[in-house]
């Protein structure tokens, strides 16, 4: 009954997401192309996931009941919808961008990784703030501003591990241990938040209960307000550091499918 | 290196060389890789005995109910000292220390990067187990808190002897050491390679030693500045871990296994690698997906450091958490499983010759898969709750420790000794060491994940007559003594093959990396040439130019 | 040799867990304090801020030093070392009259978990500052002796990056402890 219930009220088509989503495939038809192929697929899939992220009822539970849900949203869109989306923008379209010098610039500074590093684990960190989360929770122009950086900057954090053009990519070495050093910045705030007593963050436990969905929460699905606080902790701990995990297997098993250095690949020059 | 001043004697013979005129401060004064990887050998064998000689006396003292062979007291001090020396002064030691004799030579690189950081590692390993072992001389006798010194027991009102801070102290002087031989271990491996060894061919061993001395200077930092929190609190008076006082006892756990977990794997990754260089030579095939045996790694490596809570399922850190660290720590079972697989298809249909080595890297396979199933299980935070500090825990490190580490330690040794000291071990007391070790481990471990489940906790010196388990310890005991007596064969071994063992020549099993390049045991320069590396078995395609492992491949000279 | 760089950026990798560590003890007891001195009670921000501005400029001034060897300034890299070795002294001169302070107080390493862990963090941190001081004043004799021709020294650099890194670190331990309690 809630469930249902829930699925049917939770959606939220507001303009301004779909303006954004339409805006961003506009770009990307202009960029690459109508046709549909493994690159915009991918692409699709990131804005579909941005989407979903934004208006599903995984939104309103996130607003305005668990932080779980709010932590479950944060991972799909700083981690996942731009790693697609960056995945599905194919070589060409991005060699051409490049050549326009001030994107050029930006990409120059913004993909440097140290910048990068820092703004992906800092959007983590200083989101989670517990008094700018509340904040947010309170002033929709600040919270659509949280739900659009995560966008942007999973974009730029990606970069330097999944640029379209690999020149502008660490070697998988280095890219492990960007990787792995933002895991730890992630783990240690999913630490910090799964350990901390229950409560840090004011909105989540006596939620004002627009939809009556509450009693469901705290009765059938028995999640406590410090249950809730953990979930929340966890998943950004465990399953996202799983993700960064992945990323850089995905590049262990690139670089190992890359030809050697020193190997010629139609073998004109083999010995 | 610019003009070094020869201040001490070096070494000029190829080492070890029993006869060499220079004496002790040769090697006291040693900068050379082999030198230190040799001593690095050599400590860890005295450690390996007095740790076994530990054990022997517990497992006397439990092999019948009510016995009062040594007191509650001693034994507390003897399976603290066990466990700390097997760990700290055993295998991390040993892997460390043949990493530091190997992957030099199997890069074709002259010495480590840093030779004198090599011995000031060596050194302070040495001197923090002293350090930790004088402790037995002082008034009120060894750490007695168990190796991962709970809070509050390790702290002031529980522990007034000096104990544990000798304990704290040791061990802070011999991680220091750990981090520098890794920090030693990782310049080397990125800028010491040879032309032509790029990091794609390296042998999986160093790739191993890599993973592994990143997981050191990670790890390594968390638990020094645990042991400076302890000894702060045991010195100063400071609150860090005591409740009494404000301070917080679970603290000290969060980072003892935010260090002990991926320990566990320090001390298994480099014996993977031992075991991913026996298997192909001994098969007489490459390694089945070196990239996935690689790579795999490097996820076992990142995984380890996420999945401590899984020690602390009884310390109540709440369901949720429980459940996550169970599914994390068992999706490690993932990556190890693939390496396993890997390693069962590189024998496959391979032409196996079953020499000591290859006898000791085909059970390790068996009982660290043993070790791993029964891993898999108490992941699981309910069968956890029920089998946690009972000799089923026991029995699954050990068969982690003893039938994965020290199994592959002694298929290493069986397999590089040719190259150490010029010399081949004997077959047949090989044969015989490997046999008794299999019965004498199995029979004394196996029994005890069935005393475990029937409730017999860890860390008592004796119990009760209940039903079987005065048989069952016994029977334990009786293993027990026969391992003792396969490390007897094997040091007896060891001393017959390094006076009269069969001579080796360079690369008596025929392998295939550059280590079997060097001459045997190998000049103190290392390499005369470094032979041409074209591949990642380098000596493959020098003796088979017309089938090259990479037939595109350009010469880099 | 790169590698000297290497090994110092992959040591510093391995410190800055270490702090780590004791950032988040100081973090996991702040607000448990039930009595006693906690930082709000017993701190002065600004007296520590100015003298860490002191550790901040020292950054620049080894930046500087590093910068003449490179354009073959011998006297202007001495001048730059010892300066910097100056500031970092100013600001261990600051923490040890912070701590001097505080014990006057009765306020110490045993007190309570707020005293346990301000110690050791900073306690750990000026250790760090003196050995950076004692490498930096050997880099400064044995310029003085004619060492360093430049324009390349891997021994200066090493050690402006270690200093670099004292540096960084004090940045966190500040925030964390003075403008976390003060200013947010």
């Amino acid at each position: 009954m809630e469930i249902l219930q829930l699925l049917n009220t939770g959606w939220s088509f507001e303009p301004w997401v779909l303006i954004f989503a339409s805006l961003l495939v506009g770009a990307y038809i202009l960029g690459a192309g109508a046709g549909l192929n493994r690159y915009s697929v991918l692409f699709y899939s990131g804005v579909l996931v941005m989407l979903f992220a934004i208006v599903s009822p995984l939104d309103f539970l996130g607003r305005y009941y668990l932080f779980s849900a709010h932590m479950i949203q944060h991972i799909l869109l700083l981690l996942i919808a731009p790693l697609l989306m960056l995945l599905g923008i194919p070589k060409g379209t991005a060699e051409k961008l490049l050549e326009v010098k001030p994107i050029e610039g930006i990409m120059r500074v913004l993909g440097n990784p140290v910048i990068a590093w820092f703004l992906g684990v800092g959007a983590m960190w200083v989101w989670h703030m517990p008094s700018l989360h509340d904040m947010a929770l309170n002033n929709e122009a600040l919270y659509i501003a949280q739900l659009l950086s995560f966008v942007f900057i999973g974009m730029i954090f990606w970069w330097p591990v999944f640029a379209p053009v690999e020149s502008r990519r660490l070697n998988p070495l280095t890219g492990t241990l960007y990787l792995a050093s933002a895991c730890l910045g992630c783990t240690i705030l999913g630490m910090l938040i799964t350990f901390a007593g229950a409560g840090l963050y004011t909105a989540y436990v006596n939620p004002a209960d627009t939809a009556g969905l509450l009693a469901f929460i705290r009765n059938d699905l028995c999640i406590t307000p410090g249950m809730d606080q953990q979930i929340g902790g966890l998943t950004m701990w465990v399953p996202g550091c799983l993700i960064y995990l992945t990323a850089s297997m995905i590049t262990i098993a690139q670089w190992y499918g890359a030809p050697e250095e020193g190997v010629s690949t139609a073998g004109q020059e083999a010995v | 290196m610019s003009s070094r001043i020869p201040l001490v004697p070096e070494n000029t013979e190829p080492l070890p060389s029993l006869k060499g005129n220079q004496g002790m401060l040769a090697w006291v004064s040693s900068v050379d890789h082999k030198q230190i990887g040799l001593m690095y050998l050599i400590i860890t064998g005295v450690f390996f005995v007095i740790g076994g000689l530990e054990a022997l006396l517990m497992r006397i003292q439990l092999a019948q109910p009510e016995m009062d062979f040594i007191s509650p007291e001693v034994y507390n001090q003897l399976f603290t000292m066990h466990g700390t020396t097997m760990i700290f002064f055993v295998v991390m030691p040993f892997l460390i220390g043949i990493g530091v004799y190997l992957v030099p030579l199997m890069i074709g690189a002259r010495d480590m990067a840093f030779p004198r950081l090599n011995a000031l590692s060596f050194w302070l390993v040495v001197f923090g187990g002293i350090l930790i072992y004088y402790s037995f001389l002082t008034q009120s006798g060894a750490p007695d808190m168990g190796w991962f010194s709970y809070a509050p027991l390790s702290e002031k009102p529980f522990s007034l002897n000096k104990g544990p801070t000798y304990w704290a102290l040791g061990l802070l002087a011999t991680g220091i050491g750990s981090i520098a031989s890794g920090l030693n271990n990782i310049v080397t491996i990125l800028t010491l390679r040879t032309a032509g060894m790029t990091m794609r061919r390296i042998p999986l061993f160093v790739w191993m030693i890599l993973v592994t001395s990143f997981l050191i200077i990670f790890v390594f930092p968390i638990i020094a500045s645990a042991f400076a929190m302890m000894l702060l609190d045991r010195l100063l008076d400071a609150t860090f871990f005591t409740p009494a006082h404000g301070g917080s006892a679970i603290l000290w756990q969060h980072f003892f296994w935010g260090f002990g977990h991926p320990e566990v794997y320090i001390l298994i990754l480099p014996a993977f690698g031992i075991i991913s260089e026996v298997i192909p030579v001994f098969s007489r095939k490459p390694i089945f997906g070196y990239e996935f045996v690689a790579g795999s790694t490097v996820a076992i490596g990142l995984l380890s450091v996420g999945v401590w809570g899984h020690h602390m399922f009884a310390v109540g850190l709440g369901d949720v958490a429980n459940l996550y660290f169970s599914l994390a720590s068992m999706l490690i079972a993932i990556p190890t499983g693939v390496k396993v697989l890997n390693w069962i298809a590189t024998m496959w249909g391979g032409k196996i010759i079953f020499a000591t080595p290859m006898l000791f890297a085909t059970a390790f396979i068996i009982e660290f898969v043993m070790g791993g199933i029964t891993g898999v299980a108490i992941a699981s935070a309910p069968i956890d709750w029920v089998v946690t500090d009972s000799y089923f825990i026991v029995a699954h490190f050990h068969y982690v420790l003893y039938g994965g580490s020290m199994f592959a330690i002694f298929a290493g040794i069986y397999y590089w000794f040719p190259k150490f000291t010029g010399r081949m071990m004997s077959e047949t007391l090989g044969k015989w060491h490997f046999w008794l070790t299999v019965i004498g481990f199995n029979m004394t471990f196996f029994i005890q994940h069935f005393l475990g489940v029937m409730g017999m906790p860890r860390r008592i010196y004796t119990y009760q007559d209940f039903p079987y388990w005065g048989s069952m310890n016994l029977l334990s005991t009786i293993g027990a003594v026969v391992l003792a007596l396969s490390v007897l064969v094997f040091m007896w071994n060891i001393h017959v093959s390094l006076r009269r063992g069969k001579k080796a020549g360079d690369n008596p099993w025929n392998a295939w990396t550059l280590e079997w390049a060097a001459a045997s045991p190998p000049a103190v320069h290392n390499f005369d040439l470094v032979p041409p590396v074209r591949g990642r078995r380098p000596l493959w395609d020098l003796a088979h130019p017309e089938q090259p492992d990479e037939p595109n491949a350009k010469v880099v000279d | 040799m790169a590698d000297n760089k290497m090994l110092i950026k992959f040591f510093i990798a391995s410190e800055s867990i270490f702090f780590l560590m004791l950032i988040l003890a100081y973090v996991n007891f702040k607000g448990t304090v039930v009595d006693g001195p906690t930082a709000e009670s017993s701190l002065n921000p600004y007296v520590t801020g100015i003298f860490s501005l002191f550790l901040l400029a020292s950054s620049l001034t080894v930046w500087l030093a590093g910068k003449s060897l490179r354009a073959q300034n011998h006297t202007m890299m001495k001048v730059w070392l010892l300066v910097t070795i100056m500031l970092g002294a100013i600001f261990i001169f600051g923490q040890g009259r912070e701590w001097a302070g505080l014990i006057e107080q009765n306020i110490t390493i045993s007190r309570n978990v707020f005293g346990t862990t301000f110690f050791t963090l900073t306690g750990f941190h000026g250790f760090h500052v003196l050995i950076g001081l004692l490498m930096l004043s050997i880099l400064l004799g044995l310029a003085l002796f004619g060492d360093f021709k430049g324009p390349k020294s891997d021994g200066v650099e090493v050690i402006s990056i270690y200093w670099h890194f004292v540096d960084g670190v004090w940045i966190v331990v500040y925030s964390v402890i003075y403008v976390w309690a003060f200013f947010l």
